[in-house]
């Protein structure tokens, strides 16, 4: 296992009454891809900028590299940060852009300011617009490059300054699907390639189970879930994890022993231990881990309601007692038709009772569910966009 | 029904257009005038161009102007830039707050702003006297600080600065609104401290603000009349203020040339500044890129790391440079010995500053008051530090009186000998220990020809039914019922209650039955040569040169009536603690010379008080003109003794007998 680079110890941010961050505890090994996920207002940019050094936390300790650096400001960090919407600097044509940060003179060993040579300064930068693939655009304005160039430039100009970690903000947020699939696989690319940190931010749970190592899931500035992207997705914490994460539908349990649940008065096998005898749980259940059978043959019963044909599969809404089930199947089950449905053990995922139980899970609201989390988020997150030069002012 | 309408609709667009710029149009066709009238036209000419451009006190001020705008602009650019950035780092509400007390100075009436920062920087003078005063007591200061600050210079520029940020604030404020707030946090993230990034990004992003600002802030202060009047002090006059004490009288052609130049120059800034953002705008919307300017491509080239030198070089040139004229330009003058003179508009001959300069080394700081009463009140309140002062008699009796003169040393005056003994141990200065008269003149009627039946030779015409409408009432209580009192046979210094009410109740009858066209001081000129009303209260030196400027079929003549006039003489004092006493001497030793006097009697036409300068007058003229003076001008010009017999010198009266003046004047209204 590689070392820890980065540890947030129970950081607190809070504006007057309102908490934005509440304890966060978090460690960032070198060289991993972690990803900050959650719905806006989470928390994860907030955590972001703390990392970058453009808000320092009420409370609690940033350590980087086992150095408290609370108080360093974001020119002293190893760190570099690709922003929401690039923010690159439109007086400047592309090659200055990406030039800008070794323009900049740093203090050597002795503390003496030091200038790198141009030539450096212009083999670091085409080599650098080489790798993400923006060679032969270093006279263009950056107002005349189209937005997936525009990132390219961003990522450029951050990277070109050799950090040791890279923070990116939503950096695909305003990009098209295509490009956005495109430069999910170049970022991990990059990142393979150049054998860095990247602490990554995005509320697009698909990007952060595609790229990542780790994936942090974040909800009302606590940190709900840490884990690699299987154990997320297959083994969520609680109800808002599980629904975050991927498709699920979430039903009141009860465990009557170790790997028998009920649900809807019916018994269940499944692989989940240790819970009090009739403790009442959540189930989580996948909708692609259902299985349907004739009517007959089910262990739940129920009525079609709605068939929408997804390509690979149809998203199946099935009512059961008054509570509607997603299920994604390839075979076809005609609305108004009562069908069975069989789960495997292996398929049946219990989780304690949380503040989050039964607010998710019936998919009466499909429709709305899906738009609303697929806003993508504008506005910047807990009032921090007021202040743009907070940070500036603070060291 | 349609094309009628919007017929109408361009006629009242074209009127409105030409209401506001008709006025600016005939000014500037009348500064190509070759008379000197500013109503008939008389040909193209430059020569009110060239006639500035040779005027000192107007060169003078344009310098002032300048200097004031330019280092106002620079300074409140710098301080408005640096607040609006501070604005945006406030909360929205907090920032919209202080963006509407930020407009507030714009909105608010100039006289209120000017008058304020007068108060207080009067009242700060008087903290700082007293606390500097006490500092030098104590002696911890290896050198004692200046006890007495006045108006002046720096005051009129904390002023500006005080009005000009705003106006940069607002310009850019916008653009700080539209920056991606991003762009200072990604420069930080790269590596830049704040100021850092304050200079590579921050400050590209928010020039065409910044500029608009400046050029603003530029136009405002050049522009500005009101609030440098109140704080400029007596010492220092810009543009604007020199225009206005220029057309006291009469507006001068070489008026409407400098009026022209303003205008043209602040047009220019304003056409500069919407160019530069209509293209701004325009390449925006294209996005397109653009070919680099030559001053663009210079700055690129200045910014390559191997031009570093050659960048820090020509920055410190030019700061050098900025630094060496404005000591040299400020340091020449303050270095340079200095009297500080007040007198009237258009009341001496300029080439006599020149030439007192020339001779003597010593620079003129000369300056006009508006009247008397304005010169006193200026004096009373501490605002003024002039050496020399010019008022006339009655207030001069006051000012000795109020211990506010300081004796003259007239062995510094030989000149004081030439000055006709009739002017001398006048009763306002009975000993003749603080006054060098300058000038001597007589009030009297003046009347068109053309508009009586008959000469006014009595006081009476001024209230004779047959005039009604056509009689110009002097505006000063003073002189107005001096003439009712002239009339009614009594003193024009009595201090009889009940003469002083006849007097004025035979002026309010008079206006009451409609026989006075209006009060009026300068207006009288105008009102007087375009024969627009035939009956006035003047000064004879005044009359000499309406009857100069008097338009066809106007006939203007003067009379000092039967039952007498007022004669009076101005004369210069030094104020008490003049800064500059010996240079003071010397101006009016200078002054009252024999040269000086000749020259000023052609100038201004008021006689003079220099017994061989009274005399050599008609020689003096027949040289220079080539032809005779009328005997009965001169006559005018210079009262002979039979008439001066018959007129009477003003007094100071008691305070309740001006007070009952004050009162009285405000019963009759306007």
């Amino acid at each position: 296992m590689s070392k820890e680079l980065i540890r947030l110890s129970d950081c607190v941010m809070s504006y007057g009454d309102e908490v934005v961050l509440d304890h966060i505890n978090l460690y960032i090994n070198d060289k991993e891809f972690l990803t900050l996920l959650g719905p806006s207002g989470c928390g994860k940019t907030t955590t972001l900028r703390i990392i970058g050094g453009f808000l320092s936390p009420t409370a609690g300790d940033v350590l980087f590299d086992g150095v408290r650096i609370n108080d360093v400001p974001p020119h002293k960090r190893a760190v570099n940060t690709v922003f929401q919407r690039y923010a690159l600097f439109p007086h400047l044509n592309v090659f200055e852009n990406v030039a800008f940060g070794l323009r900049i003179p740093k203090g050597d060993a002795n503390g003496r300011k030091v200038k790198l040579p141009e030539q450096e300064i212009h083999g670091r930068v085409m080599e650098m617009l080489e790798t993400v693939n923006l060679k032969g655009f270093e006279k263009r304005p950056v107002s005349a490059l189209s937005g997936g160039q525009q990132q390219r430039v961003a990522i450029a100009r951050a990277l070109v300054n050799r950090p040791r970690v890279l923070l990116l903000d939503e950096p695909l947020g305003a990009l098209d699907m295509r490009l956005r699939k495109d430069m999910q696989n170049e970022l991990k690319r990059i990142q393979q390639e150049m054998e860095i940190t990247f602490i990554y931010v995005t509320h697009d749970q698909e990007e952060a189970l595609a790229m990542s190592d780790t994936v942090v899931v974040m909800d009302g500035g606590r940190i709900q879930q840490i884990g690699t992207p299987e154990d997320i997705y297959n083994e969520p914490k609680n109800a808002f994890v599980a629904d975050f994460i991927g498709e699920s539908n979430i039903i009141d349990g009860v465990m009557r022993a170790d790997g028998v649940v009920e649900i809807f008065n019916r018994r269940f096998q499944c692989l989940d231990k240790g819970f009090e005898k009739d403790e009442p749980v959540d189930v989580v259940i996948r909708p692609e881990d259902v299985d349907i059978v004739d009517e007959a043959a089910g262990q739940l019963k129920g009525t079609v309601t709605s068939v929408t044909f997804k390509g690979v599969h149809y998203d199946t809404i099935v009512d059961f007692y008054g509570f509607k089930w997603l299920i994604q199947t390839t075979d076809y089950c005609p609305v108004d038709s009562r069908i069975g449905i069989k789960i495997d053990p292996d398929g049946i995922h219990v989780m304690k009772k949380s503040a989050y139980s039964g607010m998710f899970g019936d998919y009466s609201s499909y429709s709305e569910e899906y738009e609303e989390l697929d806003v993508v988020e504008d506005e910047p997150e807990e009032g921090e966009g007021d202040a743009p030069w907070e940070g500036g002012h603070e060291e | 029904m349609k094309k009628q309408s919007r017929f109408g609709g361009r006629l009242f667009i074209g009127l409105t257009f030409l209401f506001l710029y008709l006025p600016i149009f005939l000014l500037i066709v009348f500064s190509f005038n070759a008379g000197d009238s500013s109503a008939v036209w008389k040909g193209f000419s430059l020569e009110w161009y060239s006639a500035l451009f040779h005027n000192r006190l107007i060169m003078e001020s344009l310098y002032t102007t300048l200097l004031v705008s330019l280092l106002a602009t620079a300074v409140a650019t710098a301080a408005g830039t640096f607040a609006a950035i501070g604005l945006y780092s406030l909360s929205k509400r907090r920032r919209d707050a202080l963006l509407v007390v930020n407009d507030i100075p714009m909105m608010n009436a100039d006289i209120v702003t000017g008058v304020s920062l007068c108060l207080f920087f009067v009242a700060f003078f008087q903290g700082w006297g007293a606390f500097a005063q006490w500092l030098n007591e104590q002696g911890w200061l290896p050198f004692q600080l200046p006890v007495r600050l006045t108006l002046g210079f720096a005051t009129m520029l904390l002023a500006h600065i005080a009005f000009n940020i705003p106006y940069v604030i607002l310009n850019v404020a916008p653009k700080l609104r539209q920056m991606d707030k991003n762009l200072v946090d990604a420069a930080q993230d790269l590596g830049c401290t704040w100021m850092q990034a304050f200079w590579k990004v921050i400050l590209p992003e928010i020039k065409p603000g910044i500029v608009s600002g400046a050029l603003i802030a530029f136009t405002m202060s050049i522009d500005d009349f009101v609030i440098s009047y109140f704080t400029a002090g007596s010492a220092t006059s810009t543009l604007a203020m020199r225009i206005y004490s220029m057309t006291k009288k009469r507006i001068t052609p070489e008026v409407n040339a400098v009026s022209t130049l303003l205008f043209l120059s602040v047009l220019a800034l304003l056409v500069l500044n919407n160019v530069r953002e209509i293209r701004q705008e325009r390449r925006a919307d294209r996005q397109e890129v653009r070919e680099p300017s030559f001053f663009e491509r210079l700055s690129m080239r200045l910014s390559q790391p191997s031009w570093r030198w050659v960048r820090r070089g020509g920055l410190a040139a030019a700061a050098c440079a900025f630094v060496a004229v404005v000591a040299l330009l400020t340091g020449a003058t303050w270095s340079q010995p200095v009297v500080n003179v007040c007198s009237w508009g258009e009341y001496i001959d300029e080439d006599l500053i020149i030439q007192f300069e020339e001779e003597t080394g010593t620079r003129v700081n000369y300056q006009t008051a508006e009247s008397n009463e304005a010169l006193y009140s200026l004096l009373k309140s501490g605002g003024a530090d002039y050496d020399v002062i010019v008022p006339s008699d009655y207030m001069i009796s006051q000012l000795i009186e109020e211990g506010m003169l300081e004796e003259l040393d007239y062995s510094q005056i030989p000149n004081f000998e030439l000055i006709d003994r009739r002017f001398r141990n006048l009763p306002y200065d009975p000993e003749n220990k603080y006054t060098v008269p300058y000038t001597w003149g007589t009030l009297g009627i003046i009347y068109n020809a053309n508009m009586v039946d008959e000469e006014p030779t009595t006081w009476g015409a001024l209230y004779d039914d047959r005039y009604a409408g056509n009689v110009l009432l002097i505006n000063n209580s003073r002189d107005a019922l001096a003439a009712a009192l002239f009339h009614l046979g009594y003193s024009v210094n009595t201090t009889d209650e009940a003469q002083i009410r006849e007097a004025f109740e035979l002026v309010a009858d008079a206006n009451r039955r409609g026989v006075f066209q209006g009060k009026v001081m300068d207006q009288v000129f105008q009102k007087m040569e375009g024969g627009n009303a035939a009956i006035a209260t003047y000064y004879a030196g005044d009359y000499l040169s309406m009857a100069d400027n008097q338009a066809e079929g106007v006939d203007l003549r003067f009379v000092i009536p039967e039952e007498g006039g007022n004669w009076f003489v101005d004369a210069m004092c030094v104020l008490k603690d003049a800064p500059h006493y010996d240079d003071a001497m010397e101006w009016i030793n200078f002054i009252a010379s024999t040269k000086a006097n000749l020259a000023n009697m052609d100038y201004i036409w008021y006689a003079s008080p220099n017994k061989e300068a009274l005399e050599q007058y008609p020689a003096y003229y027949e040289e220079e003109y080539g032809e005779e003076l009328d005997p009965e001008l001169y006559q005018i010009m210079a009262a002979p003794a039979d008439v001066l017999e018959r007129c009477e010198m003003y007094t100071v009266l008691p305070p309740e007998t001006r007070a009952l003046y004050n009162e009285l004047w405000i019963q009759l209204g306007t």
